[in-house]
């Protein structure tokens, strides 16, 4: 049996099977974000959740360059905000069938529980519940169908009347006619359906269908108890698709042959999704957080709100910015994430032991690293590890590999 | 669960009577051989005139050439200016209401049956019995009424196990305590062993008569 009383070089034994404590230096929105924001970033969470308080409708702008945690932010806020429902699309993959995903999205964050509740919500304020008698709730669905359609139809009247029969169908379905359930749960959870399910659900269309999961994801989110957050990541993307391309730029196949000189088809999509964008903007309730890669971006955003329709500005609060980290940010993050790597080998020990020296890396060698990547936190995450691989594959001890670090010149 | 906030409008047996106009769920027990229960939203008690309820639903037995068979009518609008046919009147706190609704809209027994007509499933009378417990075995009603010793019981449905014996679940009791005093609670699920106990009936209301 071997004792290990040395801890420095039983971590080091460790960290050299394979065990690298940094391993992603890009965070998504698939998968959770352990670490926490550095302190220094606290007070940019306080100002968003106070605005998140303070107003049920806006649409915040957080800007910061390529690497600086936007995506981060999406998590920091999720676990801060756990009494919001909070989630998160980027343009990119909601491209088409954009209200339809956006729903899917939103039905997926919020879970089944909360979402019966709600269902139930709606029901009773259509008089489901009503108690015959005072005591005696008498399912009578098609009067209930026509007390929600009297209570729905002037505050969206923009909404074709059979769309928003097919919404109210689905839900007084689902919340109040146990033999068909099943199938109106599928329908609410925006499953496809064949034309016998929909007939004996007696609606016209599924979720996929044009605006059928807009007016749901506004019934939800205007009756849902939890407010809700929609983070749209790199928001820009909706400027770069109708920026004008290079004319210096020699195309095979012009466009302009087969849609007109005026509007490409990029103009085309983005005054769709853009047009869509807006629509959201009616949803009361529904707070809007987007991320730029830069002032410039939201200017042109700005504008083309502006041609759209002025009145669509107000709404756009003033940007926040994601700042590069502080020297000290880089000793929080890295002791942050040891620790989390101590306690997934279940070795907790080590986190006292190591706290103030560093190990194996040391406070030269993380400043260096802060220099080079000039507080950019994805570059710092890349750098680290760099230095933690060459450490597990490199033959050349511990000293040498540090001393190169330790010798780093900033660029 | 049982809840103080429930308010007695009449009580003749405590000698209360609360003058006024109630609005709420109110249950109304007879001083009658039909041994009837009243439901309604509504109940005005005037010293002078008596009691008036206005669409109520009244649920007992009847006599119907000497057969006694069990019957649920809406009450357009009734004075019972002679307080001696009201045993009691009594106001259900919203909050046990509200948890006695959740349990009515639970999704949970998508399967419970619904009877068109209100009909006896259980009645022991001198000289009139009725039993369909049996013939119920495994199943599981919606809406029945009882009357247990001297005891009311609102349920949303009743299963029968396999002892041949009524479940009621998500139920509203109202009876006296050792005290004479009336008191509502809402018991989740409640087993009645009609051996030990005094079941004077249980009735299952009809839905298409609910709905009228």
């Amino acid at each position: 049996m071997i004792l290990y009383e040395n801890n420095s070089a039983r971590l080091l034994n460790i960290i050299k099977w394979g065990n690298n404590p940094f391993k992603k230096f890009v965070s998504t929105s698939e998968i959770k974000e352990e670490l926490d924001f550095v302190k220094s970033r606290e007070g940019l969470i306080n100002r968003i959740k106070t605005i998140v308080k303070e107003d049920r409708n806006f649409i915040l702008p957080v800007i910061g360059e390529v690497g600086s945690g936007k995506t981060h932010l999406y998590w920091a806020l999720k676990n801060s905000l756990y009494y919001y429902n909070t989630f998160y699309i980027s343009l990119e993959s909601v491209y088409k069938k954009f209200f339809y995903n956006i729903y899917s999205e939103f039905i997926e964050k919020l879970e089944i529980a909360p979402l019966k509740f709600v269902v139930n919500q709606l029901c009773e304020n259509w008089g489901a519940l009503e108690r015959k008698y005072g005591f005696f709730q008498v399912v009578d669905i098609e009067k209930i169908k026509k007390t929600a359609i009297n209570q729905l139809s002037a505050k969206y009247s923009e909404i074709e009347p059979e769309i928003l029969k097919d919404a109210i169908t689905g839900i007084t379905t689902h919340q109040l006619d146990p033999y068909k359930k099943i199938e109106a749960e599928r329908w609410l959870l925006g499953k496809l359906l064949d034309a016998k399910e929909l007939s004996i659900l007696n609606i016209t269309h599924d979720l996929h269908k044009g605006k059928n999961a807009y007016v749901l994801l506004r019934l939800f989110i205007e009756n849902s108890k939890l407010g809700t957050i929609l983070f749209i990541d790199d928001f820009e993307k909706i400027v770069g698709i109708s920026n004008p391309q290079d004319d210096l730029v020699e195309e095979v196949f012009d466009p302009s042959w087969l849609y007109g000189a005026e509007r490409s088809p990029n103009d085309i999509a983005s005054e769709k999704i853009f047009s869509k964008i807006t629509q959201l903007q009616n949803i009361d309730g529904l707070r809007v957080i987007i991320t730029l890669k830069s002032i410039d971006s939201l200017e042109q955003i700005k504008k083309k709100y502006q041609d759209i329709d002025s009145e669509l500005l107000p709404p756009i609060k003033e940007p926040i910015f994601l700042e590069n980290f502080s020297e000290e940010d880089i000793f929080e993050l890295y002791k942050s994430t040891m620790r989390n790597f101590f306690n997934n080998i279940e070795c907790n020990e080590f986190t006292k032991e190591f706290e103030n020296n560093y190990f194996p890396l040391n406070s030269t060698i993380l400043k260096n690293v802060f220099r080079q990547a000039h507080g950019n936190p994805r570059v710092i995450i890349k750098t680290l590890i760099r230095i933690f691989n060459e450490i597990i594959e490199d033959e050349e001890d511990l000293e040498t590999i540090l001393k190169n670090y330790e010798n780093l010149t900033t660029n | 669960m049982s809840d103080p906030d429930n308010t007695i409008l009449f009580d003749s047996v405590k000698g209360i009577q609360l003058e006024g106009e109630f609005e709420g769920s109110i249950i109304t027990r007879c001083k009658d051989d039909n041994n009837s229960i009243i439901f309604s939203d509504n109940l005005k008690i005037s010293n002078s005139e008596g009691i008036f309820i206005v669409n109520g639903f009244r649920v007992g037995f009847e006599l119907d050439y000497n057969k006694k068979s069990a019957f649920s009518r809406k009450i357009e609008a009734q004075w019972y200016e002679d307080f001696e046919s009201i045993e009691y009147s009594i106001l259900i706190s919203e909050d046990i209401m509200q948890i006695y609704g959740e349990g009515q809209f639970s999704d949970a027994y998508p399967y419970t049956l619904n009877k068109l007509n209100t009909a006896t499933l259980y009645f022991d009378d001198y000289g009139h019995k009725i039993n369909h417990l049996d013939f119920f075995k495994g199943e599981m009603l919606k809406n029945p009424i009882a009357l247990v010793g001297n005891g009311v019981i609102v349920a949303d449905r009743v299963v029968i196990d396999e002892r041949i014996d009524p479940v009621f679940y998500d139920c509203l009791i109202v009876g006296r305590d050792e005290n004479e005093n009336l008191s509502v609670s809402f018991e989740p699920y409640m087993n009645v062993k009609k051996s030990l106990t005094h079941v004077k009936y249980i009735i299952i209301l009809g839905i298409e008569e609910l709905k009228l």
